[in-house]
């Protein structure tokens, strides 16, 4: 699999299962379209608690804020993003104030299906205009596709009107060739489950223009050769192994590791029409910084930039 | 130290949370088995299990209505198993139909054009349906011991929160606010709002296109009707969730973020006055320390097997088993330390106890009960 057209993209949505790296990989890839000199914007969608802070040492705020030459990250919370959304329907401040300082309208705003993603895919298509790429941090694959679904389902809702017409300007930007998923697997079967769902669910180009990027992470590559696995069936397999049991029980789930990754590997290939792209367990405990780091370094390979050439923070 | 075969003979309805991927529905799947297993009628409500647990349930051959599971596998069964899957859209028509005053409401707001497309939003927040389904399920009077596997969320304990969303949206000021330019039109022929109300809505008008309100309007005049039944509903499930027979159980696994996520609904349930339970972490390795005399007795054993094998085959498979252990008791230990520090902040929360990861995949009745055995067997710590 290539990464390569990942330096043409606009949008980058970068989602998978929980747990399973989507804040090191939205990071990483960031850092690297802009050490390619990219004029990159990496956001979170309304978190309460963003995890972007533990990778880049400062809170993401609405308003974007450079952690390294050529990026900027922002975490689009609710309201700002709604006041953003009225301030580019209506232009004028004081209405906007006057709007948002009514309950009624407030309530109304917080109940109407489907607000809180128009708004924000609006704040992200004007992010898109303001720079080269926008790469999302995004919360988990369900809530990716109701965030793209809702340029279908609002024309439904909408038959006439600015919010219509917003929305098929959203829809259009979506769709566009350089619109891409990048899906973060891990080697569980239910991880694998779900990465297939999306990959169908993807098929077609219906509601994202770009090929999706799956990427396995924690994938060990097969190392055991048939005469060791013999040898540890066989030590597996003796009545009473005495003392060296724990040996054996490391080895078994050494070998478990592997043959998931390999089976991972299988089905994903077979869906997606070619290898996903591996990355093995990073080995370097749950610094986040260092996590990024490493799997940066993974990734750079494909894209053409080695680990001097992308710096970050203090 | 806590008995939990004594917490789930006085529980009736356990809810299970947690992020994705730490095993929850392994867990609700174990609880509603162990609770057949002592002469129960279980049922668990799920969600998305893995393919073969579901096949081993015979959850593939159902639509979202209850199947008993055939327990004939395990003869100390005295109780019974149910399971069954959550179907959202189903689920939500059904709530329309059962708060709507009379069919005829019911079919006007099921024909309603903004209902049909705000449905998919409402059906497609499965934890406001897993919510509904749980309601119905422990108020049917079948069973007695009703689990639900929850759905991850992105924010915690939203599942309990939508249906307070629709409730307090649709109040009686709310709707007299948004209908009144719409109701006296029809009396007068004309808008007789004035002042704010009329600026307002001009203003809304700008925002969402005039269509769009007028199709509002209609369709909330045919969900007037509609609101006590959800007031009413919404009501039912909230007590139904603090009663003194309900548990939730924090279910996550030993690692870094569900830990994390584990605390968050520990203090999320505590400030909602909900029976919490205790904690369950799933998925922990075990593995001892090694000593001379294991090192010894792994020699003489690797060499007593490998004499047929490729010379090499030994040496290298010593190697490696020695690295995996180090990796693996590695692994222990931070597990271990990442777990202190949840038992110390779930102190108060009810118990905690530790499962190890069953090797292979818990697909059948027989490994299920293993879990179980884990979960119940030994007492748990009171965290």
């Amino acid at each position: 699999m290539d990464l390569g057209g990942l330096l043409q993209d606009r949008v980058v949505l970068v989602t998978g299962k929980g747990g399973t790296g989507k804040t090191t990989y939205a990071s990483a890839i960031a850092l690297l379209l802009a050490a390619r000199g990219r004029r990159t914007v990496l956001c979170e969608l309304d978190s309460q608690r963003p995890s972007l802070t533990g990778v880049f040492g400062r809170e993401p705020d609405f308003h974007p804020l450079r952690v390294a030459p050529n990026l900027d990250v922002c975490n689009l919370t609710w309201p700002h993003t709604l006041v953003a959304y009225l301030e580019r329907m209506i232009r004028v401040g004081p209405i906007v104030k006057a709007i948002l300082s009514n309950e009624m309208v407030r309530r109304f705003l917080d109940f109407t299906p489907g607000a809180n993603e128009i708004v924000t895919l609006s704040v992200l298509a004007d992010l898109r205009e303001k720079y080269d790429v926008v790469v999302v941090d995004m919360p988990a694959s369900g809530h990716a596709f109701s965030l793209l679904d809702i340029t279908r389902s609002a024309l439904g809702l909408f038959r006439a009107g600015p919010v219509r017409a917003r929305v098929e300007e959203l829809r259009v930007m979506i769709q566009a060739p350089t619109s891409r998923m990048v899906l973060v697997a891990l080697p569980e079967e239910m991880v694998v489950n779900e990465t297939l769902e999306t990959l169908a669910r993807l098929q077609g180009g219906q509601l994202l223009g770009g090929k999706p990027i799956v990427v396995l992470n924690r994938a060990i590559a097969p190392s055991l050769s048939a005469a060791e696995k013999t040898l540890l069936d066989r030590l597996s397999a003796e009545a009473a192994p005495g003392d060296a049991e724990e040996f054996v029980a490391a080895g078994r789930w050494d070998r478990v590791l592997e043959e998931s990754a390999a089976e991972a590997q299988t089905r994903i290939t077979e869906a997606l029409g070619e290898a996903p792209i591996l990355v093995p367990p990073s080995g370097v405990g749950g610094n986040p910084r260092e996590v990024v780091r490493s799997v940066a370094i993974q990734l750079g390979r494909h894209l053409g930039v080695s680990k001097h050439d992308f710096t970050w923070g203090a | 130290m806590m008995d939990l075969d004594a917490w789930l003979a006085k529980t009736k309805l356990v809810v299970c949370v947690g992020s994705g991927g730490v095993g929850k529905t392994t867990t609700a799947a174990a609880i509603g088995l162990r609770g057949a297993l002592k002469g129960r009628k279980a049922i668990v409500l799920t969600i998305d299990p893995a393919k073969r647990l579901a096949n081993s349930l015979g959850l593939d051959a159902m639509g979202g209505e209850p199947t008993r599971i055939d327990l004939s596998a395990l003869p100390d069964a005295g109780g019974e198993l149910w399971a069954m899957m959550l179907d959202s859209r189903g689920t939500f028509d059904a709530l329309i139909a059962n708060v709507s005053p009379s069919p005829e409401a019911r079919d006007r707001i099921l024909k309603n054009h903004i209902y049909r497309n705000m449905a998919d939003a409402f059906a497609g927040s499965q934890d406001y349906m897993a919510t509904e389904k749980l309601y119905d399920l422990a108020s049917a009077g079948r069973w007695d011991l009703v689990v639900l596997d929850t759905p991850p969320v992105k924010n915690a304990l939203d599942f309990l929160e939508s249906p307070g969303k629709v409730v307090t949206f649709l109040d009686e000021r709310i709707l007299s606010w948004f209908l009144a330019p719409y109701e006296r039109k029809n009396v007068w022929g004309g808008r007789l709002l004035a002042g704010t109300s009329a600026f307002m809505f001009k203003l809304l008008g700008y925002v969402f296109g005039k269509e769009f309100l007028d199709d509002l309007a209609e369709f909330l005049q045919d969900f007037r009707g509609l609101y006590d039944g959800f007031r009413h509903r919404h009501q039912a499930v909230m007590s139904m969730m603090r009663a003194t027979d309900t548990s939730f159980v924090t279910v996550c696994a030993p690692n870094e973020s569900s830990i994390d996520v584990a605390r968050f609904f520990q203090v999320e349930l505590a400030k909602r006055d909900l029976p919490r339970a205790g904690v369950v972490v799933n998925q922990v390795h075990r593995c001892d320390a090694a000593d001379d005399d294991a090192n010894a007795a792994l020699g003489a054993a690797v060499a007593r097997l490998s004499t047929d094998l490729p010379p090499a085959t030994a040496a290298t498979l010593l190697a490696r088993l020695g690295r995996a252990h180090v990796r693996l008791r590695a692994l222990v230990e931070a597990e271990h330390a990442l777990a202190g520090s949840l038992r110390a902040a779930a102190k108060g929360g009810g118990f905690y106890q530790e499962v190890p990861r069953i090797e292979g995949e818990v697909h059948d009745l027989t490994s299920l009960r293993a879990v179980g055995e884990y979960l119940f067997g030994a007492p748990a710590e009171e965290a």
